[in-house]
């Protein structure tokens, strides 16, 4: 009865009438983040808030600091040398980069999807199985209906549902990013953080990736780092312009697509520079 | 205009490309000839060991005589038929080229072995009736109708007259030129048997009136010139009721051998006194009808009247030594009428009565060849001392005189690698023992114990090697400080170029001793280096601020681990004072019956260890490293600490070069040479103890090759050790290489 009952509660068909809950409450605070490559500064004073279920893209031209921002959500720019972050990233009241902060937990509320697909040279079901393993989930069963949710919200159930033990190094990109959407899904986070997630994939790839994007909405706060304006423009709810390692504009997208407030974001937009 | 030009530019390219595809072609195949020309010259060493024997007759002749004639030349023109004198002992020299033949009469003839020639005879004066004899290889024993007997030695001179090698068959009495009385009442003698040592000699006979009678001589040699003075010391005798067949009298003179009528054979004890205690009793199934001494005389080859010719000999069990059954050949089921051993080996020739003969090999259990050409019985055999001429008389006193190429009749799958039961030992076991300072030893060719003992020292140092090298090689890839990385990766590197003959040096010479003074020291280590990496990792977790150390976590361990290794060994001699009485090795060996040798597998496995780290180090600290960066990034993003990400995600892609890298080190460990040669004792022994040493494959090798004579069964048998050591690498480098191509197609998209 118990395990039927979970199945329940957790099919993504069920999240979308849970979308206007506390729709613009803020569930992260970026205060004065600065962040230095040994001596370079990558970032440079950035403060913005983002709100809960809602999709907020990042938006800039190459090098402005914009994946390193995403990075700082889940702390993995600790694994670059001489990275030095001063200001903070609020969650749950505390600051994510305090010492008594466990990353691995931080790490299992903040998931995240890298720009190139990279599914563990496993079966399709170990890698989606991956890191419910390691939250100590091993038995079969609950495995078997995680995953199986996990991968109809990536939207890949139906095109892998018969070779989940065939090796996910042989599904096409575009399904491999899913695969990787799926695993990080399976754990539940409250925050998803996509970094171009889908520039290495062909045009009807990133369609289904974007409309993933959009379901994922409902249960996920999402970040997105795109180079891609018109990806921000029909996935995001909110965009932040990115310049030289400085937040130059944030705001609602079709604002900020419409109706820029800086000169900058205007040329960028217009495609004046990037 | 358009075309030429890119297709010169073509032209050049291809040619280059052409070039470089034979060169790489050549330096491919060219590797592997090489490979294929050590494995078919390894091969071809070792192969004629197992070619067949061959016996083959060179020549057959009437009996040789002294024509009568030809001694009395006065009665040329009577035409006197020549006198067909009894053979009672024939002789060959040591090439085969003349043969001896002594009489019934008293003569001993020479002749030409291949045209039958007599060229000198002797008469050997004796005053009565030869009633019974026996020979052991040069040496002959005449029993006499008066009691005595006669003992003389065939010995071939070699001159080079006019610089050719003339040999001159001479006689000489080692017991003196006259007969020794061996029955002070004079009853003819109707067996006797001799044994001559250098200092010692014996004779025993059976006399007509059913006697044993054995005698017990003094040898000593004369200092001026060489002559043997020889001294009664005892003698003795006790009757025997049934009729004796055949004697042997065993060489260190505390057995004779007396087979009866009766299929019965009695074992005598002796000593210098005479006769010890009642004899033991032996029954057999069938009549005996031969017995002979194989070379050494520990064993008694016993011929039985079904064709069988069993070996038997002196075992020693809890309730004192007794003869046991060894082994036994059986070709025919023909009654054995001759036993006939040759003079540097344990092998023998058998004939039967109707002319089969066949020539077996005792430690290998083998018959070697076998001929069944003559139709009537053989009556005397004789080798020649290089086993390479058999001598046969049949009783049509006809001579045959084969060629015997035998020349590796101690090998066979059993002696390789089984249990034999070997000459002087109380069980069948493996034995490899090569050499010994006796001519008559029985060489043990068992290349199991080399084997274990090849995979015993690898396996001590795989266990301690794998470890270390993997988990260093974890940390060092994934965990270390890129800058201390730098540094690590190439020291360690390095350490592999060290040459083993060093390592070698260090722990025969140094490692081993100090251990041996150490023992204790060295296992508190073990115990207390892990509580010392723990209270350590304790004390680390509660320091502050030890963030700016990240990656430089084993930098520290280090003072730990000094302190540690000097704390163990300044512990070690109050430790085996407190607890061990002094000493934990004669502890051990004391309380626990374990035995210590200073060379020992500890030592093997620490060093050899050391010398294989560095291989197994580098190759999977490249793998571990190499592994894809998203791939960890993944990993960690999903909330795995960097441990699980190691085990779960790296180490799983890693695993085809860890793989081979393990298969590597073992293959090194396998082939090393100079450290187990210099720190394992190089003791053939088949015991896992850590504390024992061992003999490898490579080792004996090297120990061995410089001694073994060119081509002998030694030689070769030391080729076909490199043989298996060189085909054990092959198949499990390519076992291993099967076994990492499938895993690596596993992960290879990555």
């Amino acid at each position: 009865m118990k395990q039927t009952q979970t199945v329940k509660t957790i099919d993504p068909s069920l999240f979308k009438s849970s979308n206007n809950n506390q729709p613009n409450e803020s569930i992260m605070d970026v205060n004065h983040l600065n962040l230095y490559y040994g001596d370079a500064q990558a970032l440079k004073d950035v403060s913005f808030s983002v709100k809960k279920n809602q999709v907020t893209a990042f938006i800039g031209p190459s090098g402005c600091g914009k994946s390193t921002l995403l990075r700082c959500f889940n702390r993995m720019n600790d694994l670059i040398e001489s990275v030095k972050i001063e200001g903070e990233i609020v969650l749950d009241k505390k600051n994510i980069f305090d010492n008594e902060i466990d990353v691995t937990s931080l790490r299992r509320r903040i998931g995240m999807v890298f720009q190139k697909p990279n599914p563990f040279p496993m079966s399709i079901f170990e890698n989606v199985a991956y890191g419910l393993r390691l939250q100590g989930i091993n038995k079969r069963r609950v495995l078997e209906e995680k995953i199986e949710w996990a991968l109809k919200g990536a939207g890949l159930w139906k095109e892998v549902k018969d070779r989940l033990d065939g090796s996910a190094l042989g599904l096409s990109g575009g399904q491999q990013q899913r695969l990787v959407i799926a695993r990080a899904i399976a754990i539940e986070p409250e925050i998803l953080l996509l970094d171009e997630p889908a520039s290495a994939l062909d045009p009807i790839s990133t369609l289904k990736v974007e409309e993933l994007i959009y379901e994922l909405k409902s249960r996920y706060t999402i970040l997105i780092v795109t180079h891609n304006m018109q990806q921000a423009a029909r996935v995001s709810d909110e965009t932040a312009f990115m310049y030289m390692g400085e937040l130059i504009e944030f705001g609602r997208t079709d604002l900020i697509f419409t109706n820029p407030e800086k000169k900058q974001t205007e040329d960028y937009i217009t495609g004046r520079y990037g | 205009m358009n075309n030429s030009l890119p297709t010169k530019h073509y032209d050049t390219r291809s040619i280059k490309e052409q070039a470089a595809k034979y060169f790489v072609t050549l330096g491919g195949v060219s590797v592997i000839a090489a490979i294929l020309l050590i494995f078919f010259y390894l091969l071809q060493v070792v192969i004629p060991m197992f070619s067949a024997s061959h016996i083959k007759e060179l020549t057959s002749y009437h009996s040789p005589v002294v024509d009568n004639a030809e001694l009395s030349s006065s009665s040329a023109q009577k035409k006197i038929i020549p006198l067909r004198d009894k053979t009672l002992v024939i002789g060959l020299e040591e090439q085969g080229m003349i043969g001896a033949r002594v009489t019934a009469s008293g003569k001993v003839i020479f002749f030409n072995t291949t045209t039958g020639q007599v060229t000198s005879t002797q008469s050997l004066d004796i005053e009565s009736a030869i009633t019974s004899y026996s020979s052991h290889l040069d040496l002959v024993v005449l029993g006499l109708a008066n009691g005595h007997a006669r003992v003389l030695k065939i010995i071939y001179e070699v001159s080079y007259q006019n610089n050719v090698r003339t040999l001159t068959p001479k006689l000489k009495f080692p017991l003196g030129e006259e007969s020794i009385e061996l029955d002070p009442s004079g009853q003819a003698l109707t067996q006797v048997v001799l044994q001559l040592n250098d200092d010692s000699a014996g004779l025993a006979a059976v006399t007509n009136d059913q006697r044993l009678v054995v005698s017990h001589y003094i040898r000593e040699e004369s200092f001026i010139d060489e002559s043997f003075t020889t001294e009664l010391e005892s003698r003795s005798e006790k009757t025997i009721k049934s009729e004796v067949v055949k004697l042997a009298l065993a060489p260190a003179l505390d057995h004779l051998y007396v087979a009866t009528q009766g299929d019965i054979l009695y074992d005598y004890s002796l000593n210098d006194e005479g006769f010890v205690n009642v004899p033991a009793k032996y029954t057999f199934k069938h009549p005996i009808t031969s017995i002979k001494l194989l070379l050494g005389g520990n064993s008694l080859l016993v011929g039985l009247h079904n064709g069988e010719v069993q070996q038997w000999m002196q075992v020693r069990t809890k309730n004192g030594s007794f003869l046991t059954f060894i082994r036994n050949f059986q070709e025919n089921n023909q009654a054995v009428s001759v036993i006939a051993t040759e003079h540097g080996r344990k092998g023998f020739a058998v004939s039967d009565n109707h002319g089969h003969l066949t020539l077996f090999y005792s430690t290998s259990q083998r018959t070697v060849a076998s001929i069944e050409k003559l139709d009537s019985a053989i009556t005397h055999m004789a080798w020649s001392s290089r086993a390479q001429h058999l001598l046969v008389v049949d009783d049509q006193q006809i001579m045959h005189l084969y060629h015997v190429d035998n020349e590796y009749p101690e090998v066979s799958w059993d002696v390789l690698f089984g249990k034999i039961w070997y000459e002087g030992y109380d069980e069948p076991d493996y034995i490899w023992q090569s050499s010994a300072s006796t001519n008559d030893f029985e060489p043990k060719f068992s290349l199991v114990p080399l084997t274990f003992g090849t995979i015993k020292a690898a396996f001590y140092a795989m266990l301690f090697a794998i470890p270390i090298a993997l988990l260093g090689a974890m940390f060092t890839a994934q965990f270390m400080a890129p800058r201390m990385r730098q540094t690590v990766k190439p020291t360690i590197e390095i350490m592999e170029a060290l040459p083993t003959v060093i390592l070698g040096f260090l722990a025969g010479l140094w490692l081993a001793p100090y251990v041996e003074t150490h023992l204790a020291g060295v296992f508190t280590l073990f115990i207390i280096l892990p509580f010392g990496f723990i209270l350590s990792a304790f004390v680390w977790e509660k320091l502050p601020n030890k963030a700016i150390f990240e990656g430089w976590e084993a930098a520290i361990l280090i003072p730990v681990i000094l302190l540690m290794v000097w704390l163990s060994m300044t512990l070690s001699s109050p430790l085996e004072n407190l607890l061990f009485n002094g000493s934990l090795r004669d502890y051990m060996s004391q309380q626990w019956g374990w035995g210590y040798d200073q060379r020992n597998s500890l030592v093997v496995g620490l060093i050899m260890g050391f010398a294989v780290i560095p291989t197994i180090f580098s190759i999977a600290e490249d793998a571990l490293f190499s592994v894809p960066q998203h791939l960890i990034r993944g990993s960690l993003a999903l909330g795995a600490s960097r441990w699980q990400t190691m085990m779960y995600v790296v180490l799983p892609a890693a695993s085809p070069a860890i793989f081979s890298a393990v298969m590597m080190g073992f293959g090194r460990a396998v082939g090393e040479t100079m450290i187990v040669l210099m720190a394992t004792g190089n003791t053939p022994l088949m015991d896992m103890s850590i504390f024992q040493g061992m003999r490898t494959l490579a080792a004996n090798i090297a120990v061995e090759v410089p001694e073994a004579e060119v081509a002998s069964t030694h030689y070769r048998i030391l080729f076909l050790a490199a043989f298996i050591l060189f085909s054990f690498t092959f198949i499990f480098n390519t076992i291993a290489e099967l076994i990492r191509h499938r895993l690596r197609q596993r992960y290879s998209e990555l």
